[in-house]
């Protein structure tokens, strides 16, 4: 048995060698090569034509149908080749000039991108990412030519991120469109991208963007090295990139940032922060991350500063609620009794009279009613939206209740941290949230008050901990930084945020060349 | 070899500290919910009254029913607050016995009123009062009254209109009196210890008694009266001397020892007109200051009163957009909020309970002298002469100057 598996393990590995030889001069040879490696893929279309006056010189055709645009390689590869090139005697100026090659390569394809190969390797790379390879009898190189064109999704609204005022495009799945997008948004040479390709298998393309100038190399390098350190068969989100490059694994948080947005993106591009673009997905990597920043949306830049400042504190409440909801509830109704003023403990006792359960029974029953019905909203047929809620509001709001099974106020406190949850700008934020709920809601039920407080202090002893790429996680509060509380909590104006944060834009800190002119005049 | 070595000590590393987080872990579940009260399981009491009966204190706790508090059905027939009481040679006794009527513990966290019976506040309160100050469970924002002439059992057992839990009731309607009539003391539990551990201040508790048929109180039909056949009502305030209730204030006393040891927040004081009726100022802002001084050997106090106050009611033909009517209304009342004043001291006096704490007033301004009078205080209160200054400044007439009936024709 082990042989068995020692040998399956190895037979990809010699399959993927076999790939890396150079071309034959024979055309003949070579085609077959590329039949047997594919399999007699349907998609990879081969087309053998004759050209030049006579049809003395052999050439072949080879593009994935799909991937390649189907109207390039007719118009400007195709017609040429076999129309154009008819008036050219080929045995006259193969005397003048032996390589064809050449010629093809300088004088007849009207593309764009175009270039020489000479290995088998570089042809399959070709070949699959949307090129057109010209084969040529007699000769050991090839032209990979640039037809790449396929149906996208193209460019829609955002659907995790929505904002009121703001841009409403997000990234999509093809690579070329997103750093088109964020290339769009930034017009400057310093920004910088490099690709490369992630997966044995995938071979996914992924880029790496920032502002030279602005980032630190540091990290850049850093990221270069997580980047080239993953070894795996495939890649077909950034989640997986980011699960390999991340700093911490065993933590609730995330340590690095995606969004979805163009303009978010760009404006961390000009924090000084990296960017990982993954082929495949609208979700883009920014590290390092900071915690606030997954507190922070986008359109507290695009608001004024007082409502954007106002907005976000509203935004912390609601994330306090959204954790400790159910667990206040519990610690002083079964531990604190003595807090809460009489006209409501009586209430609440009146609400209890007859409930089976003890409180924090109750809670987690319907914290995790909750949970399932999120989650079935989110995986069920879009069409059986509509019903499931209904059923969801009539179970857990009223059923419940006047059954006596649960009683009315933990379904206000258990709705409530629901509505707090989704008010969270990152949706890989909510869920760390949402997960610490259950362990809080343990304390709560043990120790009461006391347990919370132990809880929280856990969380922010291991918040304080974390690292983003070498940047305290915690930052601007843990260290504490002065200037970047500008754009912690509140936001000041615009005219106000003179400087990049400092842990991560310490390279080109200034933002604002001359502080004095920002301020708008006052009447005089 | 060495490879493996160090693979080996790093595993002992992770699993002890993978055992030191499951250990943790299972704390929490050991734990148990120590302590933990589901709300259900808990008695709320909101009235606690304690009695003598012979050699044993009877004590009356009274316990709110949520489900008929909080009920948005109607015609139920159970009683929102249900009562009960045991004895015992103790107060702690007696409530852990009380656990043989009760169907739940008994939860004092939330007492909103405490009454102590009239037998027992002339017997001495001191020992009843060391379970409520000693006990954890008690938050001491609880009211204290005396029941006049009554016992705390028969206040705990009345139905109130309008609140459904009497204590509440009780609570809210001294709040309210405190605020805006004056002659009641709303005492909390530390403010009554410290007052009577004082040397220099004799404590006073308000009273409260029923009006209208007491019988009547105790039934249903109380509350199904538009015009209740019996009321629960503050009347006058007891004085204390060490621990025993020895007299009471009237009404008129009472504001007046409001008034001296400034615990008057509003309150309304009528006066004569030179021509027949009566004027009536709402007092808005009352200050008073006690200093006590040693003269020629003897003891001394003096109290001035500065009263701001509006103009309420005016029953007689007065011009008020004469200044000089206003002066004169002014002195006027100055003497009325005099006389009260001396009507409770001269009160005080005569019951030998230097309840205003003139006696803390001395020892603050000659602590030396005070430690000399300060065992024979009682006596020496009785003639201590006591100056009062009142002044008295009216500052609005309400929304018109003069009553409208000046204009009439007769």
């Amino acid at each position: 048995m082990e042989i068995n598996f020692d040998e399956a393990a190895l037979a990809p590995d010699q399959a993927l060698e076999a790939t890396t030889h150079p071309l034959q001069t024979s055309l003949q040879a070579n085609l077959q090569h590329i039949q047997e490696t594919v399999g007699n893929s349907t998609d990879i279309i081969i087309r053998e034509v004759p050209i030049g006056k006579t049809g003395e010189q052999k050439i072949a055709v080879i593009y994935t149908d799909g991937l390649a645009d189907s109207k390039v390689v007719i118009d400007f590869i195709m017609e040429t080749l076999m129309l154009d090139v008819k008036q050219l005697d080929m045995s006259e100026t193969a005397i003048s000039a032996p390589n064809i090659v050449q010629i093809l390569k300088d004088y007849v394809i009207t593309v764009g991108e175009i270039k020489e190969v000479a290995d088998f390797e570089s042809l399959f790379n070709s070949i699959l990412s949307g090129d057109t390879f010209i084969l040529l009898d007699g000769y050991a190189t090839g032209l990979a030519v640039g037809t790449q064109g396929w149906k996208d999704r193209g460019v829609s609204e955002p659907s995790s991120e929505s904002v009121v005022r703001g841009p409403r495009e997000a990234f999509s799945e093809t690579l070329r469109t997103n750093t088109a997008l964020l290339r769009r948004k930034i017009k400057s040479p310093n920004l910088w991208l490099e690709t490369k390709q992630i997966g044995q298998v995938t071979k996914t393309n992924v880029a790496v963007m920032y502002i030279k100038g602005i980032v630190d190399d540091k990290v850049v390098k850093e990221v270069h090295a997580r980047l080239d350190r993953i070894d795996t068969d495939g890649i077909l989100e950034s989640g997986y990139i980011e699960e390999f490059i991340q700093d911490e694994t065993y933590t609730p948080f995330p340590t690095i940032y995606n969004s979805e947005r163009p303009d978010v993106i760009a404006a961390e591009l000009l924090e000084g922060k990296v960017a990982i673009l993954v082929d495949g997905t609208p979700f883009v990597l920014v590290v390092p991350a900071l915690f606030v920043s997954f507190l922070h949306s986008a359109e507290d830049y695009y608001f004024r500063a007082d409502i954007s400042s106002l907005v976000r504190i509203l935004r912390y409440i609601g994330i306090f609620i959204a954790l400790l909801g159910p667990s206040l509830y519990v610690a002083i109704t079964t531990f604190h009794q003595e807090m809460l003023p009489t006209q409501l403990l009586i209430s609440l006792a009146a609400q209890r009279e007859g409930v089976p359960f003890p409180a924090f029974i109750e809670a987690v029953m319907m914290e995790v009613t909750f949970e399932i019905l999120r989650e079935a909203g989110l995986r069920m047929p879009r069409m059986i939206g509509p019903a499931v809620s209904i059923v969801g509001t009539l179970v857990i709001g009223q059923a419940a209740v006047e059954a006596g099974i649960i009683s009315a106020a933990m379904v206000i406190v258990v709705s409530t941290t629901a509505i707090c949850s989704f008010v969270f700008p990152s949706y890989s934020m909510s869920n760390s949230i949402r997960m610490l709920r259950f362990p809080l809601m343990i304390l709560a039920a043990s120790f009461g008050l006391f347990g919370i407080i132990i809880g929280l202090i856990a969380i922010v002893l291991h918040l304080s901990s974390l690292r983003s790429f070498g940047v305290p996680y915690m930052s601007p509060f843990a260290p504490l930084i002065p200037t970047d509380q500008k754009d912690a909590i509140f936001r000041l104006p615009q005219w106000a945020l003179l400087s990049r944060p400092r842990l991560i834009g310490k390279k080109n800190l200034i933002r604002k060349q001359i502080p004095e002119n920002q301020k708008p005049k006052s009447r005089e | 070899m060495k490879h493996f070595r160090v693979i080996g000590r790093k595993g002992v590393g992770a699993v002890k500290r993978k055992a030191a987080l499951l250990i943790c872990v299972l704390l929490v579940f050991i734990a148990g919910c120590w302590s933990r009260r589901e709300l259900n399981d808990l008695a709320i009491a909101v009235g606690f009254g304690i009695d003598r009966s012979g050699e044993q204190y009877e004590v009356s706790v009274q316990v709110v029913d949520p489900g008929e508090v909080a009920t948005k059905r109607p015609g139920s027939q159970r009683s929102p607050v249900t009562m009960y009481h045991a004895k015992g040679k103790t107060v702690f006794e007696a409530i852990r016995r009380m656990t043989t009527v009760t169907p739940r513990k008994v939860y004092f966290s939330q007492l909103r009123m405490f009454i102590i019976g009239d037998e027992l506040a002339r017997e001495g309160i001191r020992e009843g009062l060391d379970f409520l100050s000693r006990d954890h469970e008690l938050r001491t924002d609880f009211y204290i009254a005396v029941a006049k002439d009554l016992t705390a059992k028969e206040i705990l057992s009345f139905y109130t209109p309008l609140e459904k839990i009497p204590a509440s009731k009780m609570h809210n309607s001294l709040d309210v009196s405190d605020k805006s009539w004056g002659p009641t003391a709303a005492m909390k539990l530390d403010e009554l210890i410290k007052d009577l551990v004082s040397d220099g201040k004799e404590a006073v508790l308000t009273g409260i008694t029923i009006l209208g048929d007491p019988e009547e109180g105790t039934k249903r039909k109380n509350v199904q009266m538009i015009d209740s056949p019996a009321f629960l009502k503050y009347s006058g305030i007891g004085v204390f001397q060490e621990d025993k209730l020895v007299g009471w204030l009237n009404e008129r006393e009472s504001k007046g020892y409001s008034n001296i040891t400034d615990t008057l927040k509003s309150t309304i004081i009528n006066a004569p007109c030179p021509e027949g009726g009566r004027v009536g100022i709402e007092v808005i802002h009352s200050k008073s200051k006690m200093k006590g001084k040693v003269r020629n050997g003897k003891p001394e106090a003096e109290v001035e009163i500065r009263t701001e106050a509006n103009i309420g009611e005016v029953e007689c033909k007065l011009d008020l957009t004469k200044e000089k009517t206003i002066n004169r209304l002014e002195q006027e009342f100055e003497k009325i909020i005099q006389q009260n004043a001396e009507q409770a001291i001269k009160k005080a006096k005569s019951l030998e309970a230097d309840i205003f704490g003139f006696g803390e007033a001395i020892h603050r301004s000659n602590p030396r002298y005070w430690n000399t009078i300060k065992n024979d205080w009682r006596r020496q209160f009785v003639d201590l002469p006591v100056h009062i200054k009142v002044d008295v400044k009216i500052r609005h007439m309400g929304t018109v100057s003069s009553p409208f009936f000046n204009q009439l024709k007769e």
